[in-house]
């Protein structure tokens, strides 16, 4: 049987609209039926849930597998306590989400689903570098695309609070049409932002970024990354004792300055009600606080803007979030959980779900990210979204890059970088005080 | 005939008893003395729990900063939480006793609501009153104009927020206690002290004190042990930041040990916190031990 | 002369005393209270209120409005939390009288080899609270293919209501004088008839008094359906409403107090009702010491 779980229905986005047409392009491979049960990740994008439950249950309904959703939330971990408990158990749902560096945590539990990832492949184009970084371990896929949950933060921010206190038209450095001044852009540099963010501060609307240890605090891993600054490199040798990295130490020791001290205890929502609530100019974020504005705070939504993050001495780089759905090892009816995943990024698919989550969700599949319209449509303010996905010299960048997986998950899920600056911009330790603790807790993580 | 009677008694005595008992003797066993012994050899073994490795677990916590935090943390956090408890606790009691009897009772209702609503629950709204930037709390000394407090945020603060909110949650517990121990005390010896002119103060350190000695020391032991426990306030307003500096054993055992997916860690967390309930237990032991034979 | 003044001074000292304690009264009712009043407060607020810094927070300004509860029953899985936690409750409250009564009959009154020692023994299972059982219990409760079922919460809350509720019953029936079951006894009654017709009669207060603890402890449980249970389908009222009923929707606060209200009324409204039982009962501890 198919079990709804009623959700809050502020459908307001075309996603409400009627039976989408599902069934051309997907060609059954295998004998699909039976029953699935997807542990899926709830999405923060009021009304998304429902559409890729509709999606899938309509998939499940044509190919006689019947079908049960189980959405979990990431607040508070949820999500991977469950994939934990699921884990060692060995008995849960079928298909699970694997939000970035899960596919690495549970490589041991997850099917390999080299046959599914390449069929992709071979029928859609490559995917995003990332992708690969996370999901193809050991040899093996352990992960597909999925068609929700993937987003890039960019930041948002105050348009009028922009113009009013930092002198800067971010209209005009990151246009909503391919047509940008080069200069410009290069300009927006994290030296231009410390400027900006000191004059923002002054004027009582600051910058808000969690240092916390919770998963929003993946743009500081984006900085780490601007900066050259890594904590252990690509062949597992802990380098946190770098010029790189007492670099951005040194910048973050300025910077935080300009952040209100509540950041430290902020978690995966309080920047978004930081924002909506009008006491904060910018934040670092995927597009969940401009689609709650919309509906709690118009007034401040039209002020909204979406641009890249800026530019380090190493580069320019947003944080990574991909997603993927995997199909655990116990899992039953593993031939049907492989048709779904193939199915998911199908192009008509994931169009349905970008438009469902209002532009939240960018597709990992590179030619189905080009292309589409829902950015460059959404409004108010007109063009807010276009540049939500990367369409400058952005790198996407996994927090813990370039660490070999298992450490870099655990960088990421025991929030190192967010302790570290923590202690030494809010507790006051020195930077070397700081850089020996962190390769403290390293040694820790790479014990067996 | 009644000989009989008793013999019949005395005979099948300790075979019902035993039978009768054994449904707690049994769950006792299986549900938490085989558990603690499995726990004790689930510390051993290494994060996969593939191998055995001794006090590995023990000795590297023992070199982890935070793990001697959590130590700190946890003691500080059940004695100046149960030092106010039985404060505010005695006060309130002594207060309620004051009043006429009549009107006692529905004092004493309404202070009892926050140790019957679930912690969990409860913890729910003080979370949203000190929310960084909606909190009410926050709103009121606006109001005052005294600087917005980071509740959650700063770590003096945040201690204090859970401290606070277990005082709240547990306050009314030594509350109940002590008027009940406070309604036992006779009424005449407070008349014969007064006779013989003893002051407010007076009475209460050589009547009131010495008579509630018993009651008091028990609670305040009671209450450490559940305390130095907790799990749920810290889990739902801070879940043990900022930097590790509200954790308790109990949340430190479930992030290590659940969050982080290293059960055999976890495990060894949580162990940390017998030898001081053992401790303490002992010497609740001792008074209830002494209750019993009196009885 | 002295009698006098004696008694002025007991007035004048009657009267301070009288309005120190009303006072402090005062300020400890308007700590306890607030929260509870606060969150009540907020779930009747809209959304958009509750979202505008500006407005005072502790009171209703812009409407009352009852769109959160509607919201909490049609389109969250409340229901479900409550009925789970109304199963899981009241089977534990009948499996912990059933274990608790009949141990507490026979350690006060059949004595047996090591009666004493486990009489006084029961605390020791405190010296192993809950928190330092979760983690063996997560293996066990996997093996026995319990795990995301709310049963095993029926498994392991009576280890966290029996212990007091025994200890809380062996301290009713000692006090019940033995001339009664003298009585009984010529009367002709084995223990069980014993047990019902006599003891447990008499004791009724404090049978009460150990039910309505064994429920509200039941109630409250929150680290082991945290650690257990991460079905939605099977969640009980305190995780459910702590860990998915706020999800990724920022401004959930009016339906999260009301969600949060709801789910603490039960123990409240029993407590409200035989009050005076549950008191009775949980001190007579300090009493009879």
């Amino acid at each position: 049987m198919v079990k709804l779980h009623k959700r809050r229905n502020f459908i307001k986005t075309a996603g409400a609209s009627g039976a989408v047409t599902l069934f051309a392009p997907y060609v059954k491979t295998s004998i699909s039926a039976g029953r699935l049960n997807l542990g899926l990740w709830d999405h923060w994008i009021p009304g998304a849930n429902d559409v890729l439950e509709k999606i899938v249950v309509t998939w499940g309904k044509n190919n006689g597998v019947d079908i049960k959703i189980d959405f979990i939330t990431s607040v508070g971990n949820k999500l991977l306590l469950t994939a934990q408990a699921e884990s060692r158990a060995k008995t849960g749902h079928d298909v699970f989400s694997l939000p970035t560096w899960f596919s690495s945590m549970f490589k041991s539990r997850l099917e390999p689903i080299d046959d599914v990832v390449e069929d992709i492949i071979n029928k859609h184009g490559p995917l995003l570098d990332s992708a690969k970084f996370y999901a193809y371990l050991d040899g093996h896929w352990r992960g597909a695309p999925a068609p929700t949950g993937s987003f890039f933060d960019s930041m948002v921010s105050r348009l009028d609070l922009f113009k009013e206190h930092a002198n800067m038209d971010l209209k005009d450095i990151f246009p909503d049409s391919s047509l940008r001044d080069q200069s410009l852009v290069d300009a927006w540099t994290y030296d231009a932002f410390l400027i900006a963010a000191e004059k923002l501060h002054l004027a009582g609307k600051s910058f808000g970024g969690t240092i916390g240890a919770t998963p929003d605090s993946r743009w500081l891993s984006a900085m780490f990354a601007s900066f050259g600054a890594e904590l252990v490199n690509k062949e597992g040798e802990i380098t946190v004792d770098s010029d790189e990295v007492r670099e951005v130490l040194e910048y973050l020791i300025k910077f935080t300055k300009f952040m209100p001290d509540s950041v430290y205890a902020w978690d995966d929502a309080s920047n978004n009600r930081w924002l909506i609530s009008g006491e904060g100019s910018s934040i670092i974020n995927p597009a969940s606080a401009w689609a709650v504005a919309k509906r709690d705070n118009p007034e401040i939504a039209k002020q909204l803007w979406h641009h890249d993050l800026p530019r380090g001495p190493k580069g320019r780089y947003r944080p990574d979030n991909s997603q993927f759905w995997g199909i655990w090892s116990f899992a039953n009816n593993k031939s049907a959980a492989k048709d779904l995943l193939r199915y998911m990024s199908e192009r008509s698919v994931v169009e349905e779900c970008v438009r469902a989550s209002q532009g939240y969700d960018i597709p990992l599949v590179i030619s189905h990210f080009k292309g589409n319209k829902t950015w460059e449509d959404a409004n108010p303010p007109d063009g807010t979204l276009y540049n939500y996905p990367m369409r400058g010299d952005e790198i996407p960048v996994a927090p813990g890059y370039p660490a070999p997986p298992e450490i870099a998950s655990q960088i990421t899920t025991q929030y190192i970088i967010s302790n570290l600056i923590a202690r030494i911009t809010s507790k006051g330790d020195s930077i070397n005080k700081g850089i020996k603790w962190a390769e403290n807790e390293l040694e820790g993580v790479m014990r067996g | 005939m009644k000989l009989n009677n008793l013999y019949l008694w005395i005979r099948q005595k300790p075979r019902i008893a035993f039978l009768m008992c054994l449904p707690l003797i049994l769950m006792v066993a299986c549900l938490i003395i085989y558990p603690f012994f499995y726990s004790i050899f689930l510390a051993t073994l290494n994060k996969a729990e593939t191998k055995f490795v001794g006090i590995d677990n023990f000795l590297f916590l023992f070199k982890r900063e935070t793990f001697w935090l959590v130590v700190q943390q946890s003691i500080i956090f059940a004695l100046v939480a149960v030092l106010f408890k039985a404060l505010i606790g005695f006060v309130a009691a002594h207060s309620i006793n004051e009043l006429p009897s009549k009107g006692q009772r529905k004092w004493r209702g309404m202070l009892l609501i926050p140790w019957v609503i679930p912690p969990a629950l409860s913890t729910l709204g003080w979370w949203w009153l000190f929310e960084p930037t909606y909190s009410a709390l926050n709103w009121i000394l606006d109001k005052l104009s005294i600087d917005a407090i980071p509740w959650l945020s700063e770590t003096f603060w945040a201690r204090f927020s859970i401290i606070l909110v277990n005082i709240w949650v547990g306050a009314p517990f030594f509350l109940i206690m002590y008027l009940a121990a406070l309604k036992s005390i006779p009424e005449d010896l407070y008349e014969a002290s007064a006779i013989d002119g003893a002051n407010y103060w007076q009475k209460l350190f050589y009547i009131t004190l010495p008579m509630m000695k018993n009651i008091i020391s028990i609670t305040i032991l009671f209450s450490i042990i559940v305390t130095f426990a907790n799990f749920d306030i810290v889990r739902v307003l801070t879940r043990g930041g900022p930097i590790d500096t509200t954790h308790l054993f109990a949340t430190y055992a479930f992030r290590v040990g659940i969050e982080s997916g290293d059960i055999p860690l976890g495990a060894a967390v949580s162990l940390f916190m017998f030898p001081v309930l053992a401790v303490l237990s002992f010497i609740i032991l001792r008074n209830v031990r002494k209750r019993a034979n009196e009885v | 002369m002295k009698i006098f003044s004696y008694r002025k001074s007991i007035n004048s000292n009657r009267k301070w005393a009288l309005l120190l304690a009303y006072a402090f009264l005062l300020l400890f009712v308007v700590f306890f209270l607030f929260p509870p009043y606060y969150m009540l407060i907020t779930s009747l607020k809209s959304n958009k209120e509750i979202a505008e810094i500006s407005t005072n927070p502790w009171i209703i300004e812009q409407g009352i409005t009852l769109s959160h509860y509607i919201y909490l029953f049609t389109e969250t899985p409340f229901l479900t939390f409550f009925k789970n936690s109304i199963i899981v409750t009241i089977s534990v409250v009948v499996i912990s009288m059933v274990i608790s009564v009949f141990a507490a009959y026979s350690l006060s009154r059949l004595k047996f080899w090591g009666s004493g020692i486990l009489a006084t023994g029961i605390f020791l299972t405190y010296l192993v609270p809950d928190t330092l059982l979760f983690i063996p219990l997560f293996k066990i409760v996997g093996w026995l293919g319990l795990l995301n079922s709310y049963w095993v919460l029926v498994l392991v809350y009576p280890t966290l209501s029996v212990p007091f509720c025994t200890w809380l019953m062996i301290g009713y029936f000692s006090s019940i004088p033995k001339e009664l079951d003298e009585a009984a006894l010529i009367d002709g009654a084995n223990h069980f008839q014993m047990l019902f017709k006599v003891f447990i009669p008499v004791a009724m207060p404090g049978l009460i008094a150990a039910t309505i603890f064994a429920f509200t402890v039941s109630w409250a449980g929150f680290l082991y359906p945290l650690a257990f249970i991460y079905s939605e389908s099977e969640m009980v009222l305190t995780v459910g409403t702590v860990t998915t009923l706020i999800k990724g929707d920022v401004f959930h606060w009016g339906g999260l107090m009301a969600g949060a209200l709801l789910a603490a009324a039960p123990p409240v409204i029993i407590y409200a009702f035989l009050m005076d039982y549950y008191i009775a009962g949980l001190t007579s501890g300090a009493t009879k010491g």
